[in-house]
């Protein structure tokens, strides 16, 4: 999902630029007030599995393949979607800067895409879905799958504004493709919540009182 | 679990999965570029992509930046042990940046406390 320098003019790049430096503000203000000595290392660990994640591109049929986005799996770890905010900005400058895996003028859009939007509908859509089922892996799944789906249409949104994709073909390609890989992110995001909130149970913010 | 577990443990997943994408990782497209592909009319929506389509990135006006270890490798002569250097190196730069971000934060809250309302 990481769109190249190609694919958006740069004065649209910078419009998203903009955009993105405003949540990074306030995901830095998030970090300020909420950063405990005790949260450092999840926080770090977390950016370098989604750099790992992110660099391994699953196959999902349709001769395409996928790679996870990480956004969710942050923002319900840590109980903030700013946390996405604050993590993924970080990881994507070192995959454009350093290895070309995104672009310099686009990376507002990515940020926007993976880390904002990625992270808001995570994080709500699973605080949303956990209150009406009491069913923590199952909200889990979905709101991982939706913060797979909904930043590619954002994307395909911002193709359609840039002027590479057409708007509903590109809506159609994109949601088709990232929703199988939503599936992929969905188990992947429950199996790795599962498995920090049982290593670091004193620094997850997970509601309490549901079923696993 | 003790934090030092804790990192060691997670740094040595993330390597993992860091290597595993070197060598089994999919050479097809991925989301955008299979859709950047049917728009050109070199893919069909769900068929598989064609050995030779690329996805054109060659559009005048638009910026190009050519990074130093492009698509995670030291470059070809390196083969896969350069893919995994490169990936490797990846994964602690991320949790260097993050971790010293972090510190950074901790360090001015302590400085200048933000107020009690907010986010």
């Amino acid at each position: 999902m990481h769109i190249p320098d190609a694919f958006i003019p740069i004065t649209q790049g910078i419009v998203y630029w903009i955009i993105a430096l405003v949540f990074i503000a306030l995901a830095l203000r998030w970090a300020r007030k909420e950063m405990t000595e005790e949260k450092i290392p999840l926080v770090a660990v977390l950016a370098a599995g989604i750099f790992a994640i992110q660099a391994f591109n699953i196959p999902v049929t349709m001769g395409t393949s996928g790679h996870l986005v990480g956004g969710a799996l942050v923002a319900i770890i840590l109980g903030s979607p700013f946390a996405a905010v604050f993590i993924l900005p970080m990881v994507l400058v070192i995959q454009g800067v350093v290895f070309g895996d995104g672009g310099i003028t686009t990376m507002g859009a990515n940020i926007i895409n993976m880390g904002v939007i990625g992270g808001f509908v995570g994080f709500y859509s699973f605080r949303g879905l956990v209150t009406v089922t009491r069913n923590q892996s199952a909200s889990i799944f979905l709101a991982a799958c939706l913060a797979c789906f909904i930043p590619a249409l954002a994307a395909a949104v911002e193709m359609y504004f840039a002027g590479t994709f057409p708007l509903v073909p590109g809506l159609i390609s994109m949601g088709l493709y990232h929703a199988a890989i939503g599936l992929i992110e969905g188990f992947i995001t429950v199996a790795a919540v599962n498995l920090i909130a049982t290593a670091r149970p004193d620094v997850v913010s997970l509601p309490q009182a549901v079923s696993i | 679990m003790e934090t030092k577990s804790f990192i060691i443990i997670g740094i040595g997943i993330a390597v993992l999965i860091g290597l595993l994408a070197v060598f089994f990782a999919s050479g097809d497209p991925d989301g955008l570029e299979s859709t950047a592909l049917v728009i050109q009319g070199d893919k069909t929506l769900t068929g598989d992509t064609p050995p030779n389509a690329e996805v054109k990135e060659d559009i005048p006006g638009r910026f190009s930046y050519e990074s130093p270890l492009p698509d995670y490798t030291l470059g070809t002569e390196w083969g896969k042990p350069g893919e995994a250097i490169a990936i490797i190196a990846g994964v602690f730069l991320a949790f260097i940046a993050v971790f010293g971000a972090s510190i950074l934060a901790t360090k001015l809250k302590k400085k200048n406390p933000p107020a009690r309302e907010g986010l």
